[in-house]
Parts: structure tokens; sequence; C-alpha cells
């Protein structure tokens, strides 16, 4: 399996350029356009690796026979830095924040503070395993009994009634899935992200009622959106829309995109173009309070999705990804920078490769990819 | 050359450039912003480069801004934000820049004037200032047409309410701070107090119009209310410059949508007066304020400026409200708190505030008591001054093109 990751680079987190470690960045640099495959700190071939990603650092997860994880980005010295080996040697699951590492091992749960670099964990918690008692191996930031926070209090309970599956967090909201496929948010609503149908905050898991029925089999989070896949293949999305994140018609990129050559940015670039009468038709969508579902054409069945703060990446069952939200790093993979309509990144087809994963980290994309070959046999 | 006048009011060198945060601020954050100013130190970076790292401050600023509610939003990623401005401003002003460069440095000063937290002693404030005399310079003559807009626009003045004596808010000319302390703000009973603002640069010296504000403040950007009332669902908040919003919603020089409604637009409550301190320099704070408990640097300065037709819905605020207008009239209906029961306050905790009735087309199914309410009523001319005792709902239409300003005070 070969991973190759797009998007926000400023860090090095995709892969560095001398010109970066000497301090005088390019725009090529920091924003990696067109996918660019990872190289492994650990040469072993056929290992299975898996990805974990943030704002500024890329974490690989190396879980075949003594697990370890390996760093790279914001704090890393070298293109790729082991964390000390006695530290995350023989861990089952990593999870990435901007401030901690979470590392799950058999009997143990550890955050470790990147930023200090202690040598002792910021936070443990023992872990009982019984090996018979769990159909579903729980993955972080799931633990037994809850779920591990970003930052502290790390450690969270959930009730064992919901029967927590998977959760996904966002900067302001979670998302679970349950062991019968039901899914519940909570947190603040503002942006609809909980898809309850209104903007009211909760305290306490709450069901998503509009699903009920349909089984789910994935959730994911963005910054201020949610997602979900059906058990057939279709993808829902709730939330905030302002850069097309939830794959429709969003009136802010629209009105960026129709700013004359100029790259425009939601952070500063705040004028109004005074055109009237074309998009009058079009219904523009800035928050979606109730799960919609997502048109990707042509019809394809979604494997798996991910997100990060304002993008959108999903893998159909037929190996091909497709991105579509705020792209301005380059993590869309394509040379539309950002899009409100699900593209599908043509470079691994291209290449004959078949995405069978993706991660995101918050400004960034990692796709996992095995040779077209290979896939159908 | 505009580069010198901003290094001369920058730190003299990257060691005497503070950037200092709380560790809710990320090192890698810190750690771009000390490269950002590290290049604006030096010499051979590229402007592309500069403008990139200030994009990334900015952009990861942006998202924890719009993270949490904004009352709870960390001081100091604001204070990011208007750092990460600082060094766009910067990177746009390097190499003598174009009017349009100057322009979203303009731009960009003002969305850390309004988002972000004052840093190195409101430097954003000094560079806008900076800035805006280079913009005057290029500024072309006046177009002479403009004068006839206005007075065009002054003759329309649809559905003038007539003022009924028994009904009118009383009107009393430079009452003593003792005489309007006993007879007004104990008893809380509201009152035109004329006379007060007379004297305002505002409406002597620099009389306000719209040709004085674009010269003022034509260039800077401002959040403005678009949608005829804010608790309608197209109602929404956009930000254009002074310009813009005068071309586009107060001399209406662009076509109205499709099914022919014309959107109003409206610069309501907005702190101008500290975005712009050329303005404040026009009016006075009322001597009245000083019967309050509250300090002084504790009243909230608003202004209110918009077409004819705009309208705030009928509602209440936690403080005393002296509205002085300034340009333009407008029709003004007062409730007392003690008949709040008849007004049908809205059930949601964002709208609990202001009243369902639609005062002046009220449905009398749907709000049977609203018309037994007892009111007052007025129409606020220019150089009168209102007294909204605290608590006291107040419905406002414009009836022509308006500025007023509010103080809001204890």
């Amino acid at each position: 399996m070969r991973w190759f990751g797009f998007g926000f680079n400023a860090f090095g987190q995709i892969c560095v350029h001398e010109k970066l470690v000497e301090g005088s960045d390019t725009v090529n640099e920091v924003k990696v356009i067109n996918p660019t495959e990872l190289s492994s700190h650990v040469d072993r071939s056929g290992c299975r690796q898996d990805i974990r990603a943030s704002w500024s650092r890329r974490a690989s997860l190396h879980l075949d026979g003594d697990g370890c994880v390996c760093l790279a980005g914001f704090g890393a010295v070298t293109s790729e830095e082991c964390i000390s080996v006695a530290e995350s040697r023989g861990c089952k699951d990593a999870f990435i924040s901007e401030s901690y590492l979470t590392l799950v091992f058999p009997d143990r749960v550890e955050s470790w503070d990147l930023d200090t670099k202690k040598k002792t964990p910021a936070w443990s918690m023992e872990i009982k395993t019984q090996p018979e008692c769990s159909g579903t191996h729980l993955n972080l930031p799931l633990v037994p009994g809850g779920y591990i926070a970003t930052k502290p209090p790390f450690y969270q309970s959930l009730s064992p009634h919901l029967k927590a599956k998977s959760l996904a967090l966002g900067a302001e909201h979670a998302i679970l899935l349950s062991a019968t496929g039901a899914v519940y948010t909570w947190g603040l609503g503002s942006h609809g992200q909980l898809g309850h149908g209104g903007l009211i905050s909760e305290e306490e898991p709450r069901a998503v009622e509009a699903l009920w029925g349909m089984p789910m089999s994935c959730v994911a989070t963005g910054g201020w959106h949610s997602v979900c896949i059906s058990d057939g293949g279709d993808l829902y999305v709730w939330g905030w829309n302002e850069s097309g994140q939830l794959g429709l018609p969003s009136q802010t990129l629209r009105k960026a995109q129709q700013q004359s050559g100029q790259q425009a940015d939601a952070s500063t670039s705040p004028r109004e173009d005074p055109q009237e009468g074309e998009d009058d038709k079009e219904v523009f969508i800035s928050i979606q309070a109730f799960p919609a579902l997502v048109d990707i054409t042509p019809p394809c069945e979604i494997k798996t999705v991910s997100c990060g703060s304002r993008h959108t990446a999903a893998v159909t069952t037929a190996g091909d990804l497709y991105t579509w939200g705020w792209g301005e790093y380059g993590q869309l993979g394509h040379q539309i920078l950002s899009s409100d309509e699900p593209q599908r990144v043509e470079f691994f087809r291209e290449q004959q490769m078949c995405v069978v994963d993706v991660v995101c980290g918050a400004w960034n994309t990692f796709a996992a990819v095995v040779k077209e070959e290979v896939a159908n046999a | 050359m505009l580069w010198s006048k901003i290094s001369a009011v920058l730190p003299p060198n990257e060691e005497q450039f503070p950037l200092q945060f709380s560790d809710k601020v990320e090192s890698s954050v810190v750690d771009v912003l000390k490269r950002s100013r590290q290049q604006l130190y030096s010499g051979d970076a590229a402007t592309a480069s500069r403008m990139l790292n200030a994009q990334i401050i900015l952009d990861i600023s942006w998202e924890k801004l719009n993270t949490g509610t904004w009352r709870h939003v960390d001081k100091d990623w604001r204070r990011v934000y208007s750092y990460g401005c600082l060094f766009k401003v910067a990177a746009l002003c390097r190499e003598d820049p174009s009017e349009e460069r100057i322009l979203q440095a303009v731009r960009t000063c003002d969305m850390g004037l309004l988002m972000g937290a004052a840093v190195m002693d409101n430097i954003l404030q000094v560079l806008v200032q900076i800035l805006q005399g280079e913009v005057r310079k290029a500024t072309k003559e006046e177009d002479e047409t403009e004068h006839a807009n206005i007075k065009r626009i002054k003759i329309e003045c649809p559905r003038v309410p007539v003022i009924k004596e028994e009904l009118a808010v009383p009107r009393i000319k430079c009452p003593s701070l003792e005489s309007f302390n006993t007879n007004y703000l104990l008893p809380l009973k509201p009152v035109i107090l004329e006379g007060i603002i007379d004297h305002w640069p505002a409406l002597n010296e620099h009389p306000w119009s719209i040709e004085y504000l674009r010269s003022v403040a034509g260039c800077r950007t401002v959040p403005v209310e678009v949608g005829s009332r804010y608790t309608d669902e197209e109602w929404s908040q956009t930000l254009l410059t002074v310009n813009e919003f005068i071309d586009r919603y107060i001399l209406n020089r662009f076509k109205i949508s499709q099914d022919g409604v014309k959107s109003v637009g409206y610069l309501a409550q907005h702190q101008l007066f500290d975005q712009i301190p050329e303005l404040k320099e026009d009016i006075r704070l009322p001597d009245y304020c000083c019967l309050g408990e509250g300090d002084e640097d504790d009243i909230t300065i608003n202004a209110w400026f918009g077409p004819g037709g705009t309208v705030s819905p009928l509602h209440q605020d936690p403080q005393q409200n002296f509205l002085a207008q300034v340009v333009g009239s407008k029709y003004i209906r007062l409730y007392s708190p003690e008949d709040t029961d008849k007004l049908y306050p809205h059930q949601s905790q964002l709208l609990h505030n202001t009243s369902q009735v639609e005062v002046e087309n009220p449905d009398t199914v749907q709000f049977p008591e609203f018309a037994k309410a007892p009111y007052l009523e007025c129409v606020l001319q220019p150089g009168d001054m209102l007294f909204i005792p605290v608590q006291h709902w107040h419905y406002i239409r414009s009836l022509e093109l308006s500025f007023s300003v509010s103080f809001w005070w204890s």
C-alpha cells in the first residue's frame, strides 16, 4: 500500500524540499497541488501503514508486528522522524490533534504533549481489555467507556446504551456511530452541524432522526460539517457550506470565484460583487441543518470518507477519489482550487491506481492506493 | 514613498517586534508568525512568500474566530488575526503598490479592526490612516450629478405619519441635568431633548452628507444589514465599503432584483466611530450620560445610516439610550415595559427581546391584545435627541435618507 498526499505543506508534513529547511518557502512548496507520494521512514514493503494528520503534522502508523508511530511536519527535524521508539512501540492505534498525540496500547491509553516533548505522557489511563466481549474493535478517539478529547480534560465518558462503534470530533461538535448503525450528534449547532434541523446546541448525544431506519456504516466530521455513509454506499452531509464542503451550491464560494482573477478568500475579502440576475434561479445553501444526499455524477457507491476543516474527500468502491470544498492549499488535488461540486481526482486514474482509503488533515488530504491489477485480482 | 511611512510606524527591528501569546495559541502557529516577522525585516523575501505566510495566519485564526460562540473566542486568537492583517498589509505595500493594492490593504486593516483585537498600540488603526491618506491623493473629483440625486431622494417621502398630539413624545429644550434626572431618567419616561446636539460639528463645521462621508470613509469596509428587517428569513449581513453601500443601497445605482422588490441595506448598529476616529470628532457624548452609574468608557456608540424605509422591529434593549438624529427623519413608536404582555415577544432565546408584531401592519387576529397597548410616537428630526429608557420597547422606521447616532449607557 502506498500513500499520496496533497494540500497544505508549510511544515513539510507531505514532503520536504531543501529550500523549506533553509527558510525561504515558495508557494509551490507550501501548497502541494499534485498528489505526491509519501516516503516511508521505515522501509518495510507490503506492511500496512495508516495515516493520521493534524494541521501541522502527519503521523504514520506502522501496525504490523510491534506497532510504532512516525511523525512528520512541525517539530520533526528531518524529513521523517520516528518519535522515540520506547514511547510508541507496541501501540495499536494513534490519534493526533494539533497539540497531542494519543496512543492506545493493549493495557493503557496515553496522550503525549507534542510541543513540550517531555519524557512522560501528559495523561494516561489503564484499560482493561475483555477479549471476548468486543465484537467490534474500538478505534480512537473511542476507548472503553468513552472517548479521548483533543485537549484536557482528555477522558469523556459515553453512555453504554449508545453502543459506540466509531466517533469523530469537529471544531465544536461530535458525531457518533452506534453498532446498530444509528447516528448521534452533540455540541454546538450554530452551523447546522448537528443535523437536527435547527441551530440549537445539544449537551447530550441526540439521535439524528432524519436518518432513523437507515443504518450508516461510517461517520466523519470536518470543522463545522458532518458526513456519513449508508450501508448502501450513499453519502449524507449537513452543516456549514460556506466553502462548498457539503457539495451543495455555495454563494460565498461563487462570489469569491467571480472576483476577476483575484485570489479571494473568506478571511479578508468581503467584497460584494454587484452582479445581479445571474444566479437568481439557483438556490444557494450556506447552512444545511438536516442531512442531505450528495449527488455524485456518474453515480457511485461510497466506500469511505474523511473531512478536513472545510473540505471533504470520498473514496468509491470503484477506486476513485472525489473531493470538494475549500481547496486554497491544494487539498482537493486538482487544478480547480475550491469547488462546491464533487470532482474526481484524475491523477489516480491517470496513474492507473486504485484508491482504497483516504484520511484528511485540516488542510490536506492523504490517499492510500494499490495498483489497479492488484485491486482487481 | 508609502513603504517608508509604514516602516516608520513599525518596530525598528525583528528583536523589538513583540509576538507574545498564551498557550492557547499553538507553537506551530507561532512558528508561522515568526516566519512572517523575519520576512518583514529581511530584504530578500519574495512578495508571494510574504503574502502566503500572512494568509496562513489569517486562515488559521479565521477558523478559530468561527469556533464556538464569539464571546468565548480567546482574545489571543483575535490578536493573531490582527497580526495576520498586519503582515498582509506590509506585503501588499512593500513595493510601490497600485491603487487597487492600497484599497485591498485598507480592506485588510478594516477586517483586522472589525474581527481582530488591537495589537502593538492598535497599529492597524495607525496604518489605515496612512493608507487613507494615499487613497485620497488619488481620488478624482466628485460627481456633480450626486447632488441632484440626493434632492430627488429627499422629495420622495412615502407614508409620513401624522402624529396625534395626545400620543406625542414630550419635547423639552435643553433641560438641566437635575430636571432631566428628576422628570425623565428616574421615572424612566421617554422624552425628546431639543438643542442638545445643535453644536455638534456634524451639524456645523462638518455637516454630514453623502459627499462628506465618502471623503472621510468611502474606502472603508463596514457591516451592512440586507433585508427589510432582522426578523425576516431573507435577512443577512454582509461587508461592503462605504462607497459600495452608498452606491448600491442609498443611490440605487444597480438594477433591482428580478421580482421587482428593492432590497434594503442598512448600516446599522455598528461602532463606526471606533473604526473611524475622524467621525468621532464630529459628535459629542451627551452630558446627561454622567447621571448613570457606568463608566464613560463603557458607553457604546453606534451609527445608524441608511435610506428611507429601513425598519427596526419593535424591541427592547438592556441599557439607557440616547438616539441623536443628525440627517433625515425617523418615525418612532414607544411602548412601556409594563405592557410587555400585550406585545407578544418571540419565545426563542435569540429573539426574546423582539416583538412578533409588525407595528404598522399588525395581525389583529394573531395578536389581539396589541391594539390595546398604549404608546407614544414621534417623528424624530435633525437636531433632536430621543431618550429611550432602559427596556422601553421601540419601533423605528426611517422616512428618508437618515443618519442617527445612539449612545447606550447605564
